[in-house]
C-alpha cells in the first residue's frame, strides 16, 4: 500500500470500517513508512471521543461472565505459563509519532524481559507477594486448559457451523465450570480434578461447596440409557462411599450437577459411577472417574 | 470507580491511567488478580459497547471474554504513551464486536480468528486531556458540530460495524462521498473538542457536508 493510500484510508481506519485485509494492510504501511502520519494521529485521538458522545446505556454484564474469563485466562496461564518474556510489540516499532505528539520520557524497551514502565513496575515489585486469590483457578486449569481452548473456540461463533451438538455440548460445560467457579470461591471451599477411570473417558472438575454440596463439571460421559444414572459418591477414609446423588446424561456427553451435602473434608475422594438405576446405597456399576478433595492452599476469597 | 463520571475526570484522568497500567504490568507478568481488577474496573464498558454493537446479550458475553482473553495474552503489546490504558482496552472490546457482528453479515468477507488485538487505535489519543474540561452540554455541542449525513456515516462505521464500502451501498451514496463524510465529521468533532484548527480540512471544508 502506498502513503497516500494509506492517508486515504485513515478516516475509515480510525474507525475500524476497512475490511480487515485493508486494516491490516495500512497498520502494515504505518509500521514500515517513514513519513508523517498526521491525518491518523489527528483523526484517531478523536475516537475514543465517540464512546462518550454516544450516550451509551451503562449495562452491567451477567455476573457468570466474569468467573468465566477468569477460568479462561488461568486455564491459559497453565497452558502457556509466563517466563516473563514481553512479546516485542509490533506497534513499538513503528517510526515515533510527530513532535505533537510526544511520546513519554519513559521508552518502551521491547528487547528487555520485562517492559514495564516504572510507575507499574514499582506496583508489580511491590504486589508481587500478595497472595494469589486464584490458586484455585490455576489448580483446576492445569486440567481444563483444553475445555478452556475450547471456550475459547466456543466464542467465536460460526466456526463451529454445522456442528451445532458441540456447540451446544461445548455451552452446557462452559455453563457447569462457571457453577463450579462459583462454588470454589466460597469459604473452605476444596476442589476436585475429576480423572477418567481405566477404560472410562469421563472427566471434569467438581468444587465441594461450603455447606458440602459438590459441585461437578462432567464431560465425556457416556450417554445414559433406560434407567441408568451416574451416581456421585463421596468416601472418606475407609468408610463405605456415600451417594450423593444421581443424574442422566444425554447425547451432548456432558453434565452440570450438584449433589446434596456432605461431609468431604481434605482428601476425600470423589467419584463418579454408572448405575443401573437409581437409589444405589453401594456403587454396583462400574466407576467411571474419580478425584481428591483438594483444600485450596491460600484463598482469601 | 465509575469510569463515565465527567466531574471528576480532570483530577484523576492520570492517577485511573497509573493504576491501570500498574495493573496491566501485573497482566503482562501473569498475575489473574490484575486481570480481575481491569475486568472489573471496565466491564460494564465494555459488555455496554459489545451489546451496543451486537444488539444480542449472548454475542455480547462472547466478544467481553474474547477480548480480555485477547488482553490477557496480549498485555505486551500495549505501548505507554499512545493512549490510556482504558481507550486501548476499549478499543479491543470494539474491535471484536465488530468482528462479531461482520461474521453474521454473511456477505462480508471473514476475519481471522485468532488475530492479535487490534492494534488500530494504537495511536495518540486527545480524548483523556480533553474530556477533563468538557461537560456534558459541551459534548453535546462538539456533537451539533456535525452535520445529520456526517453522524450518520460515522454511527454507521464506528456502532454499525459497516465498512465504509458497505456504509456507501446503504446510504446510496458514492464512496468518494463517505470518505469525506466520515473524514470531516471526525476533524469536525476534534475542532469542537480540542478547539484547534489544524489545517488537515483546508481544501475540503464545506464538501461532503451535505
Ligand atoms: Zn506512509
Amino acid at each position: 500500500m502506498t502513503h497516500s493510500e494509506a492517508i486515504d484510508r485513515a478516516a475509515a481506519y480510525v474507525l475500524g470500517a476497512l475490511e480487515r485485509t485493508e486494516e491490516a494492510a495500512v497498520r502494515e504501511h504505518l509500521a514500515t513508512c517513514a513519513e508523517p502520519h498526521a491525518e491518523f494521529e489527528a483523526l484517531s485521538g478523536v475516537v475514543p471521543a465517540l464512546l462518550e458522545l454516544a450516550d451509551l446505556e451503562l449495562v452491567e454484564p451477567p455476573a457468570a461472565l466474569g468467573g468465566r474469563i477468569m477460568a479462561a485466562a488461568a486455564a491459559d496461564l497453565a497452558a502457556n505459563p509466563r517466563a516473563g518474556a514481553v512479546t516485542p510489540s509490533a506497534a513499538a516499532s513503528r517510526p515515533t509519532p510527530s513532535a505533537a505528539w510526544p511520546t513519554p520520557s519513559i521508552p518502551t524497551a521491547p528487547s528487555a524481559p520485562t517492559a514495564f514502565p516504572s510507575a507499574a513496575g514499582r506496583a508489580a515489585r511491590s504486589e508481587r507477594n500478595r497472595t494469589g486469590r486464584f490458586d484455585w483457578a490455576l489448580r483446576i486449569a492445569a486440567v481444563i486448559a483444553i475445555v478452556a481452548v475450547g471456550a475459547w473456540g466456543l466464542s467465536l461463533q460460526g466456526q463451529l457451523q454445522g456442528a451445532h451438538d458441540q456447540l451446544e455440548a461445548a455451552r452446557h460445560f462452559d455453563t457447569a465450570i462457571a457453577s463450579v467457579i462459583g462454588a470454589a470461591g466460597q469459604p473452605d471451599a476444596k476442589t476436585v480434578i475429576l480423572k477418567p477411570a481405566e477404560g472410562a473417558t469421563a472427566n471434569g472438575i467438581a468444587a465441594i461447596a461450603s455447606d458440602g454440596s459438590v459441585v461437578l463439571a462432567m464431560r465425556d460421559l457416556t450417554p445414559t440409557s433406560g434407567s441408568q444414572v451416574y451416581e456421585a459418591w463421596v468416601i472418606v477414609g475407609e468408610a463405605a462411599p456415600v451417594p450423593v446423588g444421581g443424574f442422566s446424561v444425554d447425547s451432548d456427553r456432558t453434565a452440570g450437577f450438584t449433589t446434596r451435602p456432605a461431609e468431604a473434608p481434605p482428601g476425600a475422594v470423589i467419584a463418579l459411577s454408572l448405575e443401573p438405576s437409581e437409589g444405589s446405597t453401594v456403587p454396583v456399576g462400574p466407576i467411571v472417574s474419580t478425584g481428591i478433595a483438594l483444600a485450596p492452599a491460600s484463598q482469601n476469597g | 470507580m465509575n469510569e463515565s463520571q465527567h466531574g471528576l475526570r480532570g483530577r484523576t484522568a492520570s492517577s485511573v491511567d497509573d493504576s491501570d497500567q500498574a495493573a496491566l504490568a501485573l497482566v503482562t507478568a501473569g498475575q489473574l488478580d490484575a486481570l480481575q481488577e481491569l475486568y472489573d474496573r471496565y466491564k460494564t464498558m465494555a459488555y455496554s459497547i459489545a451489546l451496543r454493537i451486537t444488539a444480542d446479550g449472548a454475542l455480547a458475553e462472547d466478544v467481553v471474554q474474547e477480548a480480555f482473553l485477547g488482553i490477557w495474552r496480549n498485555a505486551g503489546r500495549y505501548v505507554e504513551g499512545r493512549g490510556s490504558v482504558k481507550t486501548w482496552m476499549l478499543a479491543i472490546v470494539h474491535h471484536r464486536a465488530v468482528d462479531a457482528v461482520r461474521r453474521r453479515r454473511p456477505t462480508t468477507e471473514l476475519p481471522e480468528r485468532e488475530a492479535v488485538p487490534p492494534p488500530a487505535l494504537q495511536l495518540p489519543d486527545i480524548w483523556s486531556d480533553v474530556a477533563a474540561g468538557l461537560d456534558r452540554e459541551e459534548i453535546a455541542a462538539a456533537m451539533a458540530t456535525l452535520s445529520d449525513v456526517q453522524r450518520e456515516a460515522i454511527e454507521l462505521a464506528y456502532w454499525g460495524g459497516l465498512t465504509q464500502q458497505e456504509i456507501a451501498e446503504r446510504t446510496g451514496t458514492p464512496l468518494g462521498t463517505v470518505k469525506s463524510r466520515v473524514r470531516l465529521g471526525l476533524l469536525s468533532l476534534r475542532r469542537a473538542l480540542v478547539g484547534e484548527g489544524d489545517g488537515l480540512a483546508d481544501g475540503l471544508a464545506g464538501d461532503g457536508g451535505t
